[in-house]
Parts: C-alpha cells; structure tokens; sequence
C-alpha cells in the first residue's frame, strides 16, 4: 500500500518532466492542431535538429554554464570552508567579529540597483564571467552550516594531534580537516553547484554579449520573449509583431531547449546525494 | 540548543529574502531621484570638438544579431566620415530590455541614445525621473532634419511637461483597430465583411460559421474589444469618451458601453463561439491552424497582405473605427538622448542623420548588401534568410527611408503619409497622467482589473451578476480616488493650453 502511495507521488513528480520530453518530440504541426498529447499524433526529432544545427548558441552557452558552474562551486568550496573553519575555532579572537559580518549580509542585503552599481562601475565586471560568478561565490548561510560542522564533527582532539605532531594551521586544515568533512563540502558544493547551474538573473544584469550567456539565462530569455510578445501585441501597429514573432523559436523547440538544459543537472543529485542527508542533518542532534 | 538556533537563523535568512525584495524597490526610487539632480546640470557640459570619433554607445530593443560587429564595422566606416562619430550599438531582447534598462538608468550608468516606448523602458516615467536629457533646444540646433521629416504630430503628442525628451520614429502615427478575417471562410460562408461595423453586427456570421463548421470557434482569443474610451492610464478603466466635449473621467466599466459589450461577449460565449478556456488561454495556435474566423488588430496601410504573407492564406479586414492618435500611438518607438551623456551634440547629430539618411538608415536596417540582403531595384530588396541579420524596423528610426520588400507595393510610404494625415486626434494627446499620488490604489485597482477583466472581455461569466460586484470591488480598491486625480490634473492640463 505505501509502496502504491509513494509509486504515485513518484509519477506525479516525474509525469511533467516526461511530457515535456514527449513534447520535445512531437512533430511542429501536429502540436498545433492537437494542442499538448502524451502521445503524439505524429513523432519527430525536428526540433533537435534545429537546435544542433542553428544552435551554436545554445553549445556556447552550455560550455558557459559549466564552466560558471565548475569555477564557480570550486571557488565557493574555498573561500567557505575558509572562512567557516577561522570562525569556528575557539582560539581565534576575532571569530565573533566575523560570523557577525557574515551574519550580517544574511539580514540585510543591498538592494538591487546598489549592487549593481558595485559590480558595474567598483569591480567593473560587466559583460565578463567574472560577473557570473563572483557575485554569488560568498554565501553566508552556507558558511554558518559548515562552522557549525566543523564545531560538531572535529573532534579538537584530532587537531591537537595533528599540532603535537608539528603541523600549522593549513596543514591541520588540508590533511586532517577537511579529509572528515566531506559531508559538509558535498553538501554546499551541491547548494552552489545548482545555485550556479540555475542563475539566470545575474546574467540578465550584467551581460550583453551573447557569447557570455548561461544556459538557464538563454531559456529565460525564450521565455520572456514569448511573454512579453503575447502581452505587447499590437503594441507598435499589428505588423510589427510579426517582425517580432519572426525571432522566436517554435513551440517544440522550447521544449527540447528545456531538455537539453535540465539533464545534465539531473545526474548531479545521485553524486552527491550519498553525503547529502548526511550533511544536512548536521547539528541535529546535540551530545 | 544548536537546532534552535538554525531554526532561527533559517527563520531570519526567509524575511531577509522578503525584506530584501521590498528595500530594493524603495531604493531603485530614491537612487533615481539623486540622477535627475545631476542630470540637469550635465547638459551643460561642453562636448569635444572633431579630431578623435567619440563613440556613442545606443540601447536598443530586439533580437541580438550574430552578425552585428561586422554591420557595425560599416556603419562606422561611413558615420566617421560624415559626422566623426562612432557607434556602439546593444541590442538587448524583447523581454529583458525594460529591467535592464530601468537599472541602467537608475545607477547613472553611462549611455547616450536608449529605445524608449509606452510599451518598454516606459517613455513618461523614464522622462519624469530624469533619465532622458530635454531636447528642444539640441532638435533646432543639430535635428532639423527630423524636424522636417516627422509629422508635427509626433513631436506635439510626446511632450511631456511640454518638453520632449525622445526622437518618435517615423511610422504609422494613429491606431486603427479592424475586424481581421480569415478570407478562407468568409469565401465559403459567402459573408458580407463590411457589414462589419460593431460587435453585435458580428453575430449572423458567426452563427453562419458555428453552424456549418461545429469544431471552429469563430473567435479565436480574448479580442479585448475597442471602446470609445480615451484611456488615462493603461489597464486601468479610467477615461474621458471618445467624442467627449466636458473631459469628465468616467469609471469606463459603468458606462453602457462597456455594458453592451460584456453582455453581448456573453451570448456569443454561451452560443458556443469562443473556446471555453479563452480567458486563460495564450498564445496564437489559431493563426497556424486556421480553425478561427474573427479577431480584433491594429492595423496599418497593407497590413492585409502582410498578414496573409506571414499566415499563408488569406486574410482581410474591416475598420471598427477611423484612425485616431492616442498618446501611447505616438510614443510606440522613441529614441532617447541619456541625461548622463557626454556627446549630446554628436548624439542628436547622430539621429538626425539616422532620420534622414536613407543609406545609414538601411544599412542598420537590412544589413550588408550581398551578404544579408540582395538588391532587386533601386528601392527594394530581398533579405537572404538565416543570414545572421535582420532588425525590427520599427524600433530604430524613420520608415519611410526604407527600402521595400517585393511584395510591396511601389506606393507604401506615400500611403502611411496619407493614412497618418486622415487620422484624428483622440481627446487625450498630449495629456500625460503623472500616477505618482495615486501609486496604491493605482496597483490595487490592477489587480482586480486583471481578476475580472478577462473575463468579462470573453463573455466566461454573467455581466448581470458579477459586474455590479466587480465594480463595488473597483471602487473598494480606490478607483474613485484615481478619477478624482486624473480629472484634477486632466482640468489644470487644459487650463494651461
């Protein structure tokens, strides 16, 4: 019976996923006389080759995203567990001073034009992946999670030892540390690694040259588009939507876009999903 | 203990989100208030003279083309020779380009020429916080030639504050809404279009075609239907009448026309002539299909023949009404100077040239002959497809300088010009409703407006009962306080002219 229940559930979380695949594959005409079927009248793999060969930009913008995402994770799993092993450690002066500046960006964030002024005219990094990652590398809840494992899951025991034995600070860090925690790691690295995979607004922001776009940003843009057409029609005179239609992909080319854009993403959660439940169910339970 | 204090913390990080979202609005408004001081004083800044091109950097709408850095590449070749000036053109989608040009804006980036329209990157608003440099003095000093080309109409309906702060292109300058048809039934049913006047004359076709063709919703969409109203504000029903003589703002959804067609959108719906779902429905799968009969458009000269080009069968049309000017047709594509520019001499030369200058004009427009377009004749062409160019006309500067497709006919410009000069001017142009005192009610009306509007444009529920409800919500939501505002500010407007 629970098996049945959580069968269904399973489906019901599958089954859109599954139709838009379906969709992907469904011939052009036949969507639009049928409108959306689970089986189609009439299959076709049209739309992907289309994409593969019109799509350069859509390769481009693959090779973006993973690398936003692969820099990305790689530089936030530094700095974090930097940050985060200095201030849990009770010896060092300063640590309530800087969880609280941490902390701090948690309750009150600059705002978007702010930030944006930042970015723009102090770092100048508009229009460079600079921009696609530095602004989202530092995240404060993900380094209150890894002080609080590094408090609850290294034994001060450990690191005493590694200092009997003559070792420094990043020595104890590198060799005995960080080799334990890799629940912690796995955990933000996943938190990270979607958050890169998934951003499309800081794309939105501060990139104009098409040869920058993330993947997610690209599909937002389709999007978008097709919102704002459907919204504005006939703003200009009537013609002029098709001069705007004219630009816009076909219905089962969003479809396959959408596709192509969430797979690879899907095999990220079984990597990390052995150390996931583990990691975040740190400092649920107290000695 | 430890639990506890992720809780809370997990608890604060969720309203620091909430609260972040709120405190970036407030300051996107304060920020743009500190722009408009400095950006009158900016245009007192003398621009340098000759020698080095100064580049200009120009915002604009549309799809960006894989092609642009080589276009760019002879537009400057040629825009160096004539007025030492350079261009660094960013086009910026459809649907990104008012958030990312409102933040632009309000962070003092630097630009000169941005698009601006009532429908993107809004044009009164972006005016009003200053964003835009005033123009009037830079048009008679270095845009004459606009001045020239563009019809008297355009540059008097954009005003705002009796100032303009934008360059209108050069286009259709009235809205005309038609019955559009689909010419493959209307042969078959043998129909009369020109019957086709007001909604209820619609109603023995439809049912001619709902009869012979039971699988067919004759009309398609929610048509949002034209009333005689002069709108103050878009999407909220607040406006003076057409043929108004007094200016009084009415709430447009009590007046009896308003009336009269909710109800007659009612029997069509129950008689089976629209899609149960068209309330919601989006998109356009009916043009593709051609399972419809009717539906409303704006027109303009030819539209006929480009709708039948892009449809592929044919497609006619009937006026529900003569052309009028309404402010949001005169401010449908401007070109804005930034009140933060350097160069706003060069800029305005720029556009100038870009109004008057058939070559420049098409070149930005169609690209390189050869490798985006051939040449048929001397004043028309054909774009090779999937060539990595091709703009929206519309948005960029004079039509009328523009190269004609083959289809067209050898008349189009001269019949825009004709078209634009039959046109009337609705009671409102000119009037710009400045929202800023009625903000709240302003978004709450919105809401209720989008809840029951749709609705009532498609006839999916009962005017008798629901709309003496949607009207007692309107009035909860402060749409009299609105009208008040409109008609305090509409009666100043008039007494200064």
């Amino acid at each position: 019976m629970a098996h049945l229940g959580i069968g269904l559930f399973s489906l019901a979380c599958v089954y859109p996923f599954l139709f838009v695949v379906v969709l992907s594959f469904t011939d052009e005409q036949s969507l639009a006389k049928n409108g959306y079927k689970i089986i189609p009248e009439q299959w076709s793999v049209d739309a992907y080759t289309y994409l593969f060969k019109t799509g350069d930009q859509l390769l481009r913008s693959y090779g973006v995203t993973l690398f936003i995402t692969v820099v990305g994770t790689l530089l936030t799993l530094v700095i974090v567990s930097l940050y985060a092993y200095a201030i849990s450690r009770s010896y060092f002066h300063f640590r309530g001073f800087f969880s609280f500046i941490a902390f701090f960006t948690m309750l009150f964030g600059g705002g978007l034009v702010p930030s944006y002024i930042v970015v723009t005219q102090v770092l100048h990094l508009k229009d460079t992946m600079w921009a696609l990652i530095l602004p989202m590398c530092v995240s404060a809840f993900s380094i209150l999670i890894m002080r609080t494992f590094f408090k609850t899951m290294v034994p001060d025991a450990i690191i005493e030892s590694g200092k009997i034995d003559g070792a420094g600070e990043f020595r104890v860090f590198l060799y005995l540390v960080l080799p334990i925690s890799l629940p912690g790691l796995a955990t933000i690295g996943l938190f990270a690694a979607l958050g890169y995979w998934n951003d499309w607004f800081n794309a939105l922001l501060y990139i104009d040259d098409a040869r920058l776009l993330p993947l997610q940003s690209l599909l937002m843009k389709v999007e978008t588009n097709i919102q704002f057409i459907l919204q504005n029609a006939g703003v200009g005179g009537a013609v002029d939507r098709t001069d705007m239609v004219r630009t816009l992909p076909a219905e089962t080319t969003r479809m396959a876009m959408v596709v192509l854009a969430t797979v690879p993403i899907i095999f990220a959660y079984p990597f990390f999903q052995r150390y996931f439940v583990q990691g975040l169910t740190i400092g649920a339970v107290k000695e | 203990m430890r639990k506890s204090v992720l809780l809370v913390l997990t608890f604060i990080m969720l309203a620091s989100i909430a609260l972040a979202g709120c405190s970036s609005g407030s300051k996107d408004t304060k920020s743009s208030e500190g722009t408009k001081d400095s950006g009158t004083t900016d245009t007192q800044v003398t621009p340098e003279k000759k020698e080095d091109p100064v580049t200009l950097l120009w915002y604009t709408i549309g799809g960006p083309q894989k092609d642009q850095d080589k276009v760019l590449t002879e537009v400057n070749k040629y825009l160096q020779e004539k007025i030492n000036v350079k261009l660094d053109m960013k086009v910026i989608d459809w649907g990104d380009y008012s958030q990312k040009m409102q933040v632009i804006a309000a962070s003092g980036e630097p630009f000169d020429i941005a698009f601006t329209s009532s429908w993107a990157f809004n044009y009164v608003e972006g005016a009003r916080k200053g964003y835009f440099l005033e123009l009037d003095e830079l048009l008679n000093q270095s845009g004459q030639g606009i001045k020239e080309v563009l019809n008297p109409a355009f540059l008097e309906g954009s005003k705002v504050n009796g100032h303009n702060y934008a360059i209108p292109t050069n286009k259709e300058l009235p809205a005309q809404a038609v019955w559009r048809f689909n010419k493959n039934l209307v042969d078959k049913y043998k129909l009369d279009i020109t019957q086709a006047t007001t909604l209820e004359s619609l109603a023995p076709m439809l049912k001619a075609v709902k009869e012979g063709e039971p699988d067919v919703y004759p009309i398609p969409s929610n048509i949002g239907m034209f009333l005689p109203f002069d709108f103050a504000l878009e999407g909220i029903p607040v406006g003076v009448p057409m043929n108004t003589t007094d200016f009084k703002m009415v709430n447009i959804w009590e007046s009896a026309e308003a009336k009269e067609v909710f109800k007659t959108m009612r029997e069509y719906y129950q008689a089976g002539y629209l899609p149960p779902d068209v309330a919601t429905k989006q998109g356009n799968d009916f043009e593709k299909t051609g399972k419809w009969l009717v539906d409303k458009q704006h027109t303009v000269p030819f539209a006929d023949i480009q709708w039948t080009d892009s449809m592929k069968y044919p497609i006619v049309s009937t006026p529900m009404h003569e052309p009028l000017v309404f402010n949001w047709s005169v401010t449908g594509s401007m070109q804005a100077i930034s009140s933060k520019t350097k160069y706003p001499k060069q800029a305005m030369e720029f556009l100038n040239l870009l109004n008057t200058d058939k070559h420049l004009r098409n070149l930005i427009n169609n690209g390189i002959e050869g490798v985006h377009y051939k040449r048929l004749t001397e004043d028309t062409y054909e774009p090779i497809p999937d060539s990595g160019y091709s703009m929206p006309s519309f948005t960029l500067g004079n039509m009328f300088l523009l190269d004609k497709l083959k289809a067209d006919p050898a008349d189009k410009w001269e019949q825009y010009k004709k078209f634009n000069d039959s046109a009337k001017n609705a009671p409102l142009l000119g009037f710009q409703f400045d929202p800023t005192n009625v903000m709240t009610e302003i978004a709450n009306v919105k809401n209720a407006v989008d809840e029951f509007g749709p609705s009532f444009n498609t006839g999916s529920v009962d005017p008798e009962k629901m709309l003496p409800k949607a009207i007692e919500k309107l009035k909860a939501q402060g749409i009299d306080k609105i009208i008040a505002e409109a008609q305090k500010q509409l009666d100043a407007w008039r007494a200064s002219k």
